[in-house]
């Protein structure tokens, strides 16, 4: 052999391998296609104003993308040490111990099913009254809601991703649309600049909780930033530039969206946000806008709750994919369809699970805007909250042990300062929950979504102790996704447990 | 043996992954190609030219192997010596390249015929068995052995272990019972050695891998 150089001029295995890797714009297309610009500008402001009557939410946006930055910092520097990233019970898994992670990873299921039925109400509600205006076609909320949960069911089992492309020109449109309706309203006869969305003492006064925990629902999406380590071009700096970016552009994009709205709306804004609903952030821009303006603008914002919707079933039929492929949960979760690589059974999981929560809502005659899109989207948005706080508290534990590799500020300052202020917004988000949804201290829902996510913790908790126990190969493996050579239907059978293989 | 004889294992996974009507893949092409993947390096392994250790593929002998698709495979690992993890080859050789040995194998054979189909956007090129009972036997051959509770050989308990890992289980192993399925997974256990344990265990990750990142 006559090869000596370290680095031959020319290797095929790494330019192939490099042609598929993602830059930094592509996985900020991925990230911000499930935080969609426009349900959260549209649906989720004028209806939080509504129901907690807080107005001071754009430095409550600025607030939450100075806590997620700084806990950022830990969660990408940990994401190039761990496998399966992206999925929050991993970090939790290996930093503080695999059964609270097993007690995190159902936390999670539930708390993304709860943003992924919100979407399912908010679509049937908006949808009524343009569907009646653009076709006459009068149909029922939860019929709407019905046709975009088999749209998401078909698309999910079959796995038909929507077309990168498409996805990034429906969200490019969309933040155009947000910031020309932004825009407009600054030059709207009624605008009087506001310093109501910015009043930084509101972040300590009553209801600050409630205030910081929507804020953080308009992030969510963010932390699969890292999902796309191992594809990136430089995992060094791809994933830790394309979090920040994206972290920065919804803070600065929602922060100004709603600071115009509310100063275009005139003296009574949270009053105007119950009358109007979600025609609010249209409303106080049509003077300036043509009907056609309005018409793409409304029909951008249910484009952008079904790419939410469908964004949110990926992430969640691919976790219950990965817990399944690790045993946690039933092994038959960790199969896919093998002609289309679609996680089959968690998709069908998740519909079915959604298709319930619909016919409830619709046979109890329960509100959809309220009852399922906001509480639905508030009570997801705690549930992330707690999962953040304690994967930041992860990531201390996991450097403490494992230190080499990454400096001081990543292993120790950002994350022991991220997790103060993130136990902090905890706290308050809990202590404040009534304030969230709209109700009086100590109704049903206040305590009811506390407790389920408690429960979930601890019997998740329970579940993982009885694994170490009974199954200790199983055991080994949680955390470690479907990436780990130790997970999956061949490995099942190595392990040698029958029951297992099936 | 009045049956067809024993093909190498990538040509076996190959077929088994197109024991269809029609002859189209069971499999997406990003899948198939991981456990084509596989299948390559676990030949390498059984004409002792390579050991996996670690996650690492390790050269032991670099002479030919007198078959055209191992030795491209073996020459391309001596040229690019610095790269030695396994799943990075796993990925490299999936992005077509085993596809296409295995195939040009075939087709040498005559198992394989080029099918090409005019669609809209130009002309798809792909292979079909030229016999779907070639296709059926080897996963017929496994079924039948375990079905008896006799030993599977150990090419046969790669490519056993590459059907589930790669999926394909759900169409050609639906018919074997538990008692099968532990037959197997005791085989698995006692007789495949650590090294092909290891590789089908990587080939299966990156499988895990191409379905979390969209890829699959």
């Amino acid at each position: 052999m006559a090869t000596t150089a370290t680095q031959p001029p020319q290797s095929q295995l790494s330019t192939a391998l490099a042609r598929d890797r993602l830059g930094v714009a592509a996985v900020v297309f991925f990230v911000m296609s499930a935080a969609a610009p426009l349900t959260v500008v549209a649906g989720v402001v004028p209806t939080g104003l509504a129901v907690t009557g807080l107005t001071a939410i754009s430095i409550a946006y600025i607030a939450v993308a100075i806590s997620l930055a700084i806990f950022a910092v830990g969660y990408v520097a940990m994401a190039r040490h761990i496998a399966n990233a992206g999925a929050f019970y991993a970090y939790i898994s290996r930093g503080i111990g695999r059964p609270v992670g097993v007690g995190a990873s159902w936390v999670a299921l539930a708390a993304y099913s709860m943003f992924q039925v919100a979407s399912y109400g908010a679509f049937g509600f908006f949808a009524k009254p343009l569907f009646a205006d653009w076709f006459g076609f009068d149909a029922p909320w939860w019929a709407l809601s019905l046709v975009v949960w088999a749209l998401t069911a078909v698309l999910g089992v079959r796995d038909v991703a929507v077309n990168g492309k498409v996805l990034a020109t429906l969200l490019v449109a969309e933040i155009v649309v947000v910031f020309a309706f932004s825009f407009a309203d600054i030059f709207s006869p009624n605008f009087s600049a506001s310093s109501a969305p910015l009043d930084l003492g509101s972040l300590f006064g009553p209801g600050a909780g409630a205030l910081l925990a929507l804020a953080l629902t308009g992030f969510v999406g963010f932390e699969q930033s890292v999902v796309f380590s191992e594809e990136s071009r430089d995992p060094r700096r791809t994933v830790p530039r394309a979090t920040y970016i994206s972290i920065a552009l919804i803070a600065l994009l929602y922060g100004f969206a709603a600071w115009s709205m509310i100063s275009a709306a005139g003296g009574d804004v949270v009053g105007r946000a119950g009358a109007e609903q979600g025609e609010l952030f249209f409303n106080v821009a049509s003077d300036q806008l043509g009907s056609a303006a309005l018409h793409v603008g409304h029909a951008l914002f249910l484009t952008s709750l079904i790419a939410a919707m469908i964004s949110f079933h990926n992430i969640i039929s691919r976790y219950m994919f990965s817990l399944g492929r690790e045993g946690v949960l039933f092994r038959a979760f960790g199969r896919t369809v093998p002609g289309t690589g679609a996680p089959k059974n968690g998709s069908l999981a998740q519909s079915v699970f959604g298709l319930i929560v619909i016919v409830l809502y619709a046979v109890a005659g329960w509100d959809p805007l309220v009852q399922l899109f906001f509480w639905g989207g508030a009570g997801g948005g705690v549930g992330v909250l707690l999962l953040i706080t304690l994967t930041s508290i992860a990531v201390i534990g996991y450097f403490a042990r494992n230190p080499a590799g990454e400096d001081v500020w990543h292993r120790i300052g950002a994350p022991v300062l991220g997790s103060i202020m993130l136990l902090g917004m905890t706290f308050l988000a809990f202590s404040n929950i009534d304030v969230l949804f709209g109700v009086a201290p100590g109704s049903t829902v206040a305590w009811a979504v506390p407790l389920a996510f408690g429960v979930l913790t601890v019997a998740g908790v329970g579940w993982g102790l009885i694994l170490r126990a009974g199954r200790p190969d199983v055991y080994a493996g949680i955390g470690l996704g479907a990436r780990s050579a130790t997970t999956g239907g061949f490995s099942a059978a190595l392990a040698a447990d029958p029951e297992d293989a099936r | 043996m009045a049956s067809p004889q024993q093909l190498p294992i990538a040509d076996d996974l190959f077929l088994t992954a197109h024991d269809s009507v029609k002859g189209k893949s069971l499999l997406t092409p990003a899948t198939l190609g991981l456990g084509l993947a596989g299948a390559l390096l676990a030949e390498l392994i059984l004409w002792r030219r390579v050991d996996v250790v670690d996650g690492k593929i390790l050269i032991i002998d670099d002479r030919p192997t007198g078959d055209p698709a191992t030795t491209a495979v073996l020459d391309q690992l001596l040229r690019e010596g610095h790269h030695r993890a396994v799943r990075e080859w796993i990925s490299f050789l999936a992005t077509g390249v085993a596809s296409d040995l295995v195939e040009r194998r075939l087709a040498r054979a005559g198992l394989v015929q080029r099918q090409e189909k005019r669609g809209l956007l130009g002309t798809k090129v792909s292979f079909v068995p030229a016999d779907s009972m070639v296709a059926g036997w080897p996963a017929t051959r496994i079924r039948t052995y375990l079905g008896r509770g006799e030993m599977l050989d150990v090419p046969d308990l790669v490519l056993a272990g590459l059907i589930l890992a790669t999926g394909l289980d759900q169409h050609v192993f639906i018919t074997l019972g538990t008692r099968g399925r532990a037959q197997l997974s005791d085989q698995f256990r006692r007789r495949l050695p650590a090294m092909l344990q290891e590789l089908v265990g990587h080939a299966e990750a990156a499988v895990g891998d191409a379905v979390m990142a969209r890829r699959a």
